[in-house]
């Protein structure tokens, strides 16, 4: 087994000014780019933080709780808004993306990983035998249309379809339960009127 | 693409009166997600007659309807593309069985192949013999040994192989007798029937080959349109609670009022 020294001061050194190069990007427009990198669809992100859909949330609360209402009914009513606007956020962000990946020509990356493997085999120097299946496989028109590409694409993107589903479930139940909590202070507020 | 979500259009029949002042008020939630394809306007009438049907109390209300008729579209999106996926699949089987019926009794296309070789020939042929066009095809159709050289020979000097013209002929040929079958013309049903029957097939047996090929497509379409019918079944039953909520309110109201009118409270 191969003995582990005590890393030399030199390779220390080295390290560091290697790790003081690769700090990421430089620039502003690069910097903003790389602040994207994990963001994938920004549904985890509460409503409130994007000011675009806060913005929403207001004038719809005040709708929801009508003239009048209390400072306990407006609070309720805003949180039925703000589930409300989430749900449309994960419907949007989930019709999106099945409308850009219908509109791209030619889908289906399973399909073109293989076609590609077949075809390297095929320019192989010795090639192997390839059943005419396979063959006319590969050499079949990849675009794919209509509802096979609908199948097509709820398969492959199965992964991130379920995942935007987590969300829209999620803002369904929160929003549930905002108005059933909105509806029992409102009838509440009619109890005491009458009494 | 998706045309084949606007082939079915929902009847329409009249929404009850201020059902259209609630739809546009519902359009304020923004407009319907559709894809590429679907049919805007049945949309529009899915949600009239789901107002019409719940006549919304409040926003809440309209919120609840709007997320229905969305759940609705849906469900009713997912079904459609199942159908469809799986009656491609069956019209494919169907159309290859009729090719291999035409290949083996060419009596069932003569008439066809001699229009196709007309029509063929009538592209092909120098201009100052196109007009025998329909000459050269009836001598050349009846696919007799005489008849075969004739065609062979006619193919080969316009640079066609006869093979390849009578395969693609015969394709054509089912691909017609399919498209009428859809239709429901007479004739082609008839004879897909007669066929099916003679060979020991039937409809069945295509249908059974689709959806074992497409079962796993079938079992995920399956699901969204489950889950879809649960969110619109949900938003149902919550419109359905507010209503009785509101119902009973309104039933314990009354009922206090009635109490203090017939004993009303001793006057100081």
């Amino acid at each position: 087994m191969k003995k582990r020294g005590v890393t030399s001061e030199r390779k220390i050194a080295a390290n560091r000014a290697n790790a003081r190069a690769s700090t990421g990007p430089q620039t502003t427009r690069g910097r903003a780019h790389v602040a994207r990198n994990a963001l994938r669809h920004g549904l985890s992100l509460p409503v409130g933080s994007i000011p675009a859909l806060s913005e929403e949330v207001e004038p719809l609360a005040r709708e929801i709780a009508g003239p009048g209402a209390n400072a306990a009914t407006q609070e309720l009513a805003r949180r039925v808004a703000e589930a409300q606007i989430d749900l449309r956020r994960v419907r949007h962000a989930r019709h999106q993306f099945l409308c850009d990946t219908l509109s791209q020509e030619y889908y289906s990356y399973t399909k073109m990983r293989m076609k590609v493997k077949i075809l390297r085999a095929l320019l192989r120097p010795n090639p192997p035998d390839i059943s005419m299946e396979a063959l006319e496989f590969a050499t079949s028109n990849p675009r794919l249309e209509g509802p096979d590409k609908l199948a097509t694409i709820l398969l492959e993107e199965a992964k991130e379809l379920l995942a935007m589903d987590r969300y829209e479930r999620r803002a369904l139940s929160r929003r549930k339960f905002a108005v059933r909590a909105f509806d029992e202070a409102r009838r509440r507020g009619s109890r005491d009127c009458n009494h | 693409m998706v045309a084949f979500m606007s082939r079915k259009r929902i009847s329409t029949e009249a929404a009850a009166p201020g059902v259209s002042g609630q739809v546009q008020r519902l359009s304020l939630f923004g407009p319907p997600l559709l894809l590429r394809g679907e049919d805007a306007a049945a949309y529009e009438h899915l949600l009239a007659r789901l107002c019409a049907a719940k006549q919304p109390v409040d926003i809440i209300d309209d919120i609840l309807i709007g997320d229905a008729a969305a759940s609705e579209w849906e469900a009713l999106r997912w079904r459609r593309l199942k159908w469809t996926l799986m009656q491609e699949d069956v019209l494919k089987a169907l159309k290859l069985f009729l090719i291999g019926q035409l290949e083996s009794n060419y009596a069932l296309h003569k008439r066809h192949f001699k229009r196709y070789l007309a029509e063929i020939l009538r592209n092909k042929l120098p201009t100052e013999q196109v007009d025998s066009a329909e000459t050269l095809a009836a001598e050349c159709a009846p696919h007799t040994d005489e008849a075969n050289e004739k065609l062979d020979e006619v193919l080969g000097s316009i640079g066609l192989e006869m093979n390849t013209v009578l395969d693609d002929a015969r394709a054509a040929k089912a691909k017609e007798l399919v498209q009428e079958y859809v239709r429901g013309k007479q004739a082609a049903v008839t004879l897909v029937h007669k066929l099916l029957a003679d060979a020991g097939e039937s409809m069945d047996t295509f249908i059974a080959k689709a959806l074992r090929d497409k079962i796993d497509d079938i079992e995920r379409i399956d699901r969204l349109a489950t889950v879809a019918e649960s969110r619109r079944n949900a938003c149902l039953r919550e419109i359905d609670r507010r209503r009785a909520d509101l119902g009973q309110t309104l039933r314990r109201s009354v009922q206090e009022i009635d109490g203090e009118l017939v004993n009303p409270p001793p006057a100081e």
